[in-house]
């Protein structure tokens, strides 16, 4: 059994087999690899590009947000409204002296930012954009995610290690002991969302939910409203982000684990951060928002072929390109309130960071996977809406 | 086609990455070829179509072992000699001298020796097919973990429900005695 991915949605298509026994015919071997190959090589070069275009877009609206948030204007000389300052600060970056430190560990140096980028974007595969333009929509994605994010960790570590300063080796290690804490607290909330919906792939936890709020896993049972919490705080930890900015607190630390890289090494540290924010805010949406799902079933086949009338292929992209727009707005939406949160309150202290952690976060997660087993077991899974609903009507006389 | 060049490319990351663990001079340096490996070696599960395991693979060394050692070589200072900065950093001398490798060289000859003998029994037990077509292994894993094997599950759970214990008496601030 195959998963579905973006291969298996453009082949269903008659233009494309049409394609495929053409150059079959042409070329004399089956091309179904070839034409896979080609199909996963063009998307993933869109997603990467796309993807690091919106990183450099969460750098303006951080600025432009922070602005907003301290009555200032923020950039707007570059573009309209200052939209292309993300474009200026990248050629910006290219040109700056590329600065490697004497004593630092060369090799070490030239890879932290390498695996801060590959842990992001591995992650990338799997983040649930819409039922058929996902890379793919791995049978263990959620696990998948947890696994090549860690990397991240490591490549915050070993930057502030390699270079050799002590700001950076404080930073550097907050950050993987920060990463490593939060894990706990996050992975005990994404577990109970996998009861819920029955599966480590994101489709199955996607499409147990509906395009309406009440339809959602946040809002599935008392529990899940609280584990959406923990999960939230958990991800600004985990991502290092203010309150949680630790790692390069530039107040203690003058900019932490990321101190002494200078040009495109700094930016690719930078790019992996916004990227990431990204990558977990999709997540958090397609674990408790309802991911992908668009209200009243706008974007199904049924609606859009059957009941408007519009051809097949046209009605399968654009109920596609629906969906992207329910993933992409819950996504940001959610990056506003992470962007908020970090102008709005105060850093941290590193004991309070670790007791919220282990002495707050964790054991709520804890309790709240067992709530939402027990819910599970006693209700049959149905949501508390469900339930309200049936007693009403009940009350009123529908037997 | 496809999985021989999964296969391929994930056995050459594993081999590469295990030499140049051995053969690194600096110990932090080793640490993250191991990473290499262990990447590898979860590139390997799946071309084994063990899906679940190449995650936790890359869950449990990746983002636990990897980081565990290399806290523990920062904070040890990677050997004792003085040639080392504090950070473990410059002039680490060549892991190891030829007697160890002598007999790290001996004992892996031993090892694949006995290895091969076992796999070797397999092989000749079971004819060579095609592969099995590719079908999800969690359902499965986690039927047995609560059905057959429970009791390994639940003995696994409480070594590190000790372990968890023991780190935290270790931690806690001692009270001073006057």
């Amino acid at each position: 059994m195959m998963n579905d991915n973006v291969v298996s949605f453009f082949s269903e298509a008659p233009p494309y087999q049409a394609l495929n026994e053409k150059l079959t015919y042409l070329l004399n071997f089956d091309t179904r690899g070839m034409m896979a190959f080609v199909v996963y090589f063009v998307a993933a070069f869109v997603v990467v590009n796309v993807m690091a275009l919106i990183g450099g877009l969460g750098t303006y609206a951080e600025r432009k947000i922070s602005a907003d948030i301290q009555m200032r204007q923020g950039p707007n000389r570059v573009g309209p409204f200052g939209l292309l300052q993300f474009l200026a600060d990248g050629v910006k970056m290219i040109m700056k002296e590329d600065i490697l430190p004497k004593a630092a560990d060369k090799y070490l140096f030239f890879i932290a930012p390498i695996l801060c980028m590959v842990g992001v974007f591995a992650t990338l595969a799997v983040l649930p954009f819409s039922s058929g333009f996902t890379l793919t929509h791995l049978n263990i994605g959620v696990f998948y995610v947890l696994g090549v994010s860690s990397l991240v960790g490591v490549g915050i570590f070993l930057g502030g290690y390699s270079s050799n300063s002590k700001w950076s080796m404080l930073g550097g290690m907050r950050g993987a002991s920060q990463i490593i804490s939060y894990e706990v607290p996050v992975t005990l909330s994404i577990i109970a969302m996998v009861m819920l919906g029955g599966g480590l792939n994101f489709q199955t936890i996607v499409d147990g939910q509906g395009g309406l709020p009440h339809q959602w896993f946040i809002f599935h049972n008392p529990f899940t409203i609280i584990s959406f919490v923990v999960f939230f705080i958990g991800m600004l930890a985990e991502t290092n982000r203010a309150p949680f900015d630790l790692p390069e607190a530039e107040s203690e630390l003058v900019s932490g684990y990321h101190t002494e890289f200078t040009g495109m090494r700094f930016a690719f540290f930078a790019l992996a951060e916004y990227v990431e924010v990204f990558v977990v805010c999709g997540v958090a949406a397609a674990l408790y928002l309802g991911g992908y799902q668009v209200p009243f079933g706008l974007s199904s086949l049924e609606f859009l072929h059957t009941k408007v009338g519009l051809p097949m292929a046209p009605a399968r992209m654009i109920g596609q390109f629906l969906e992207i727009g329910g993933f992409v707005t819950k996504t940001v939406l959610l990056y506003y309130v992470v962007i908020w949160i970090r102008w709005t309150l105060p850093r941290l202290r590193v004991d309070q960071l670790m007791t919220l952690c282990w002495k707050y976060l964790t054991p709520i997660a804890l309790f709240n996977l067992v709530g939402i087993a027990v819910w599970i077991y006693l209700f049959n899974g149905e949501s508390m809406w469900n339930l309200v609903f049936k007693t009403g009507a009940a009350a009123a006389g529908h037997h | 086609m496809f999985d021989n060049f999964l296969f391929l490319s994930s056995a050459a990351l594993t081999v590469c990455g295990a030499l140049a663990v051995v053969l690194a001079p600096n110990l932090m340096h080793a640490c993250t070829y191991l990473l290499t490996t262990l990447i590898g070696v979860s590139g390997l599960y799946v071309t084994l179509s063990a899906d679940f395991l190449a995650a936790t693979q890359l869950v449990v060394y990746v983002g636990g072992v990897v980081i565990l050692m290399l806290f523990a070589i920062m904070l040890t200072g990677g050997n004792d000699n003085k040639s080392v900065n504090k950070f473990g950093i410059e002039k680490v001398a060549p892991m190891g001298n030829a007697k160890t490798f002598t007999l790290a060289g001996f004992s892996a000859l031993i090892m694949a020796l006995v290895i091969l003998k076992i796999i070797a029994n397999v092989n000749k037990a079971t004819p060579k097919t095609e592969l099995p077509p590719y079908e999800t292994t969690v359902e499965k894993i986690g039927e047995l973990l609560i059905t057959d094997h429970v009791l390994a599950f639940e003995i696994s759970s409480v070594l590190l429900l000790g372990a968890l214990i023991g780190a935290a008496l270790i931690a806690r601030p001692r009270r001073r005695e006057e």
